[in-house]
């Protein structure tokens, strides 16, 4: 509505005599102004929870353990979310990541498996979850499958089959080098190894993301999929690659809950699905695709994981802790969206 | 009263991997009939020798989980064990129509004795009044149906005395010490069931001036939940004496969490009596110390009620003619002097 | 309606139309397409509101703040593409929105479907069912529902957007008896249609729309000769700027050939080649499948027999990559919905198709790819001269360049434009027909779809004149002109 299209009806000017006006003050950082500011006001709620964290729990809350924590409780369903990002920003939806997380756990946890040891067992989770990303990306792209109806059904095939492997036991890991890596020993200067995983799959997600081709065809994806296909992208490979990445998560995300937990069981990863989403859209990608901000993601998962550590080191309530839940949620967006207005007038 | 819902058989399902389920299950019901707690306390009256031949259906839920499992297993090695007896075992079903429809099958078929497990107690209570009315006495095992005319005999565990016993023992454990603390890990806090357990828990505590529960977080029933439960619990409490956990199930994420944070400082006590629970407290080299029990072995109690039943028998060791009407198995508390006696039940 | 003037982002829809119907009469609105009909009627229908003018009703001012404002005055509208649902049936839709009820809220169906069979009868279509679903009924049938929607309100104004568009000969004579009925119970009907002789045989007067202007009023309809009619719709105030050509026509080998493609029931055995510096022109009426044989050379969609060629290379059938790859770029129709990615910025959009050639091993270049994504817009003058620009920021005019600049850095030796001053300014068109120039002087080969006919005549080297799927003439451009082309598509109307 700003262009009154003035253009006059001249010859079109040749590129040499552009005029480099703009070269340093119209440069901008990849993620827009949008995700910068939405970041900014998760940071904002995320530096409001510490502050409360801080004044009503002083001696656990501020200390390098309870980081340590923190970090740890959110590196697996960071992981998720980081895969969940891509699947949004491309228009999509998996709603099966939860049950992958479970179906990788377990199927890398069997007697069989554990007797090939630590990479037996890494191998494992790491190709079911690929295996059943597989699954979702044929499906949605050259079954014509919608996402919603396509991962809904690995949901539940994929925890039906959790629990045909298990019979619903749990099945305790026993490879002392997968369950050292959950141990203080293993820290690295401080930072569980867990943690360094969460860290690494963030910044190739963020690299990915925002500088390389193939985030730049995921965004296109959502942005305007037939724009895209007439662009002459491959939008359904594209597609099928990015139900791909987010089964490697979830693998990945199911080997690190196997160090956390010292075992595999088919109650794993309940409700991930909307953790996950939940933590993408409050971090500012759109649900209906064509923007992603991997750091907003990461931000989300942060704000939510130290919510619950502030409930329960106050000792409240499953019920409590449920309802703040729900009112930071909305409470995030409003001002995500305000601030955005606003960064936008 | 001791019915458990759906979600909570997640806490009673424990795993170790190393030892297969089978080998423990056969051990548990074919051991001597003579230790307290254990299902084998088998009814004179109705012997062992051979009697009448009885037809007995037994309809559970799905077993989606170790503790259930153990049920189905309990019930079917029992009934092997009697050459008269005959089981007819129906799919399990969650649903509530699927579950009702079998049990409908089983009265079709004039089996002698009904054994009812039921996914929801209130929502088969009329089936179980239909199977009665059909002279087809009821055995109703733990959850309860919602009218004592829907079954003869009900059978199951007792979630308060849980509570009650884990307290005690924790009690008589720190009676000594002055301003002692204890952390509460519960299951999923929107259960009838976890709250019966705190109850029995809260009250024995009542008893010991000098004993303060200072923090109490609920999981849900879930290795994962209960490893981050505890890692909460033990950031947030730095010094404390004893810990009770609901389930041993979640005891294994809690045991893990525990493990991460390196703390030593207080004992555990866990709840349901897993074979991987019964293991540490036997190795003795960790901070779980005892298990209050909720045994799967009431299974292997409710074919033999069945199998009296059906023989027109009362059961040993009790003067009345008559089994009783209703039976509440004691949750005993296992710790290293008894566990062994207790270690072929414990499921996995 | 007096003064009505319309703008819309970049484009000046209507300027300054006035419109006057009477009661129980026939008006018939005609013009090319973006001559301003739809918006019209939208303004009419409470749609859209006017930025000047005045809307008189029954002698009184009035403003149709919405379509509800517009459905109490009396005033209806059945739109070109139907607006029933199709999972209600015949008599939900009917009352939709005003249904009869009890007590305010329980719908009483049985009156409904009682009083929707009164309407059906009085619209001589008591054969439809008021309980069926409307989605199982036929487009002419759906048209009779939308019809008995208008009639459920009492109404005084029935607008009604090419209801013959979807219909066959003999349900078009049903449509024509029931609006003589309805003009005949003092009704008064605003009929927009391109088909002349329906407006001959239906309509009392005529209205001409072009360039958002009221060219011609109240014409007689029976008597207009169709000569006056279409030099009205054609004659233009602006007069467009086209560029020179070249003074030879172009040799050489074509580029693209197109043989005996065909997609059925939209168009069949078309033939054609565009050469290197050539710009060739496909003209037709909507519906004559002028986009549809562009986006099947282009592999948007499958045909049902034929082939395309680049360079002597076929292109394998219903494949865009393979298009895109052998160097056809498409500029469509739709630009927001089909080109554009409208979140993202100037130089995303330009480089989306050509991402691997900034990249190694997937890595972006991000420096190259704005530098090169820049150079390209630059040679279009793409205004702003911002690579960061987001791109729904920019005018129409300049959104079509970012589109040719994408194709322009792929280095695409086919060009195919589907109308490309859609929503572009006047003003600005101009330019945009330079650009197109230039680019054929620069060696590409130019297919180029318009509704307007002189847009088509006035770029093009050589023209295709379509009809109902099928090339029906080709010639030089300078060998045509606006009133032949005309004659050509709108052929068989009886009164030539």
């Amino acid at each position: 509505m700003t262009q009154p299209a003035s253009e006059a009806p001249q010859a079109p000017t040749p590129p040499a005599e552009a005029p480099p006006a703009t070269k340093g003050g119209g440069r901008r950082p990849a993620l827009g102004l949008h995700a910068d500011v939405r970041n900014l006001s998760l940071l904002g709620v995320l530096a409001a929870l510490v502050l409360v964290g801080g004044i009503t729990q002083p001696d656990a809350f501020l200390d390098v353990s309870n980081l340590q924590l923190v970090l740890t409780q959110a590196s697996v369903i960071g992981v998720v979310t980081v895969g969940m990002t891509f699947v949004i920003t491309s228009g999509g939806i998996d709603l099966s990541v939860g049950a992958i997380v479970a179906l990788a756990s377990v199927w890398a946890t069997t007697l069989a498996t554990q007797e090939y040891g630590f990479t037996g067992i890494l191998f494992t989770a790491v190709v079911v979850g690929v295996g059943c990303g597989l699954v979702n990306g044929v499906l949605i792209a050259y079954g014509g499958m919608v996402p919603f109806i396509a991962t809904l059904a690995m949901l539940a095939s994929a925890r039906g089959l959790a629990l045909y492997l298990t019979d619903g036991k749990t099945q305790i890991v026993t490879v002392n080098s997968v369950l050292d890596l959950g141990l203080p020993a293993t820290y690295v200067l401080g930072i569980p190894p867990l943690v360094l995983v969460f860290a690494g799959v963030t910044v190739i997600g963020w690299l990915v993301l925002n500088r390389t081709t193939f985030g730049r065809r995921t965004v296109a994806v959502g942005g305007n999929a037939e724009a895209a296909r007439l662009a002459g992208i491959d939008v359904r490979r594209q597609r099928l690659y990015l139900y791909l990445l987010s089964g490697l998560c979830c693998g990945i995300a199911a080997f690190m809950l196997i160090i956390l937990s010292g075992s595999g069981q088919n109650t794993n990863g309940n409700l991930y699905e909307l953790d996950a989403i939940a933590a993408a859209i409050i971090g500012g990608t759109l649900l209906s695709g064509g923007r992603g901000t991997i750091v907003g993601s990461v931000l989300g998962v942060l704000v939510f994981i130290t919510i619950q550590n502030i409930f329960a080191l106050n000792n409240l309530e499953s019920a409590v802790q449920q309802i703040a839940k729900g009112a930071i949620i909305v409470a995030a967006v409003l001002v995500q969206r305000s601030t955005v207005r606003n960064g936008d007038g | 009263m001791p019915r458990i819902p759906v979600t909570s058989r997640r806490g009673l399902l424990f795993g170790a991997a190393a030892v297969s389920a089978g080998a423990a299950l056969t051990a548990c019901t074919s051991n001597e009939p003579k230790k307290a707690g254990t299902a084998a306390t088998t009814a004179a009256a109705a012997d062992d020798k051979p009697g009448t031949p009885v037809t007995i259906g037994f309809a559970g839920p799905q077993a989606d989980h170790g503790w259930l499992n153990a049920i189905n297993q309990n019930a079917k090695d029992r009934a092997a064990k009697y050459s008269e007896v005959t089981l007819e075992i129906t799919e399990g079903s969650n649903d509530t129509a699927a579950q009702i429809g079998q049990i409908q099958t089983l009265i079709n078929k004039k089996v002698d004795v009904l054994v009812i497990l039921p996914a929801d107690g209130k929502a088969l209570t009329q089936v179980g009044l239909q199977a009665m009315k059909a002279g087809i006495p009821v055995i109703n095992l733990d959850r309860v149906f919602a009218s004592p005319q829907a079954y003869r005999c009900w059978i199951g565990g007792d979630n308060y005395g849980m509570g009650l016993n884990a307290g005690r023992y924790i009690g008589e454990q720190l009676k000594d010490k002055p301003d002692a603390k204890v952390v509460e890990l519960a299951g999923i806090d929107n259960l009838e069931l976890t709250r019966q357990r705190t109850q029995g828990f809260d009250d024995a505590l009542k008893n010991y001036p000098n004993i303060k529960k200072v923090a109490r977080q609920a999981a849900e029933f879930t290795v994962e939940t209960g490893q981050a439960k505890m890692a909460q619990l033990l950031q947030a409490q730095k010094q404390f004496d004893a810990l009770w956990n609901h389930d041993d199930d979640q005891g294994v994420g809690a045991l893990r969490a525990i493990a991460q944070a390196g703390r030593d400082d207080f004992f555990m006590v866990g709840g349901a009596g897993s074979k991987s629970a019964m293991d540490a407290i036997k190795a003795d080299n960790g901070v779980l110390k005892a298990t209050v029990l909720y045994p799967p072995t009431m299974a292997a109690s409710a074919i033999d009620l069945a199998r009296a039943l059906g023989q027109k028998k009362g059961v040993g060791g009790m003067s009345e003619l008559e089994i009783p009407a209703s039976i509440t198995l004691y949750s005993a508390v296992v710790t290293k002097e008894n566990v062994d006696e207790y270690l072929p039940t414990g499921f996995i | 309606m007096s003064g009505i003037t319309k703008s819309f982002p970049g484009v000046r829809a209507l300027d300054g139309v006035d419109l006057d119907v009477q009661a129980g009469e026939v008006h018939c609105l005609l013009g090319q397409n973006g001559a301003g009909k739809s918006t019209l009627i939208k303004v009419l229908a409470g749609a859209h509101q006017p930025d000047g003018g005045e809307i008189t009703w029954r002698g009184e001012p009035v403003s149709l703040r919405s379509p509800i404002a517009a459905m109490r005055l009396g005033i209806a509208t059945i739109y070109q593409e139907l607006d029933l649902v199709e999972g209600l049936s015949v008599a939900e839709n009917v009352f939709l929105g005003h249904e009869p009820t009890t007590a305010g809220f329980v719908v009483r169906g049985r009156d409904a479907r009682r009083e929707a069979a009164v309407l059906l009868r009085r619209l001589g279509h008591a054969e439809i069912d008021p309980a069926r679903h409307v989605g199982d009924l036929s487009a002419a049938q759906q048209q009779i529902v939308s019809m008995a929607r208008a009639l459920s309100h009492d109404v005084r104004l029935i607008v009604m957007d090419e209801p013959s568009a979807a219909l066959d000969p003999e349900e078009t004579d049903n449509l024509l008896r029931i609006v003589g009925q309805l003009t005949a119970d003092g009704v008064a009907v605003v009929y927009i249609s391109h088909r002349l002789e329906e407006i001959r045989r239906v309509g009392d007067r005529v209205t001409v729309l072009k360039d958002g202007r009221a060219v011609a009023n109240g014409l007689p309809a029976k008597s207009m000769p169709t000569r006056e009619i279409v030099a009205l719709m054609t004659g233009r105030d602006v007069e467009y700027v086209f560029p020179r050509r070249p003074a030879a026509p172009r040799s050489g080998d074509p580029v693209l050939r197109v043989e005996g493609l065909a997609r059925d029931g939209e168009f069949a055995a078309v033939d054609l080649e565009v050469r290197p510096g050539e710009i060739v022109g496909l003209a037709g009426l909507v519906g004559s499948g002028r986009s549809e044989i562009l986006e099947t050379l282009y592999g948007a969609r499958k045909p049902t027999a034929g082939r395309v060629t680049v360079d002597g290379r076929p292109l394998k059938p219903g494949s865009v990559r393979s298009a895109v790859r052998a160097g056809m770029g498409l500029a469509p129709e739709e630009r927001k919905a089909q080109a554009l990615l409208m979140l993202e910025s100037v130089t995303r959009n330009v480089s989306v198709s050509t991402l691997t050639r900034f990249s190694r091993a997937g890595w972006l270049d991000r420096r190259e790819e704005r530098r090169a994504a820049r150079e390209s817009t630059r040679s279009l003058s793409l205004r702003p001269d911002n690579p960061d620009a987001l791109v729904r920021t920019l005018s129409g005019g300049n959104q079509q360049k970012a589109v040719l600049a994408r194709w322009l850095l792929r280095g695409c030796r086919v060009l195919l434009l589907d109308e490309p001053t859609r929503g572009v300014d006047v003003g600005a068109r101009a330019e945009l027909y330079a650009v197109i120039r230039r680019l054929a002087d620069d060696g590409l080969a130019v297919l180029l779809v318009s509704s307007e006919v002189p847009e088509v005549l006035g770029l093009a080297d050589r023209v295709l004149v379509l009809r109902e799927g099928r090339v029906v003439h080709a010639a030089p451009a300078t060998e045509l002109d606006e009133h032949r082309v005309l004659d050509l598509v709108m052929e068989g109307s009886p009164s030539r």
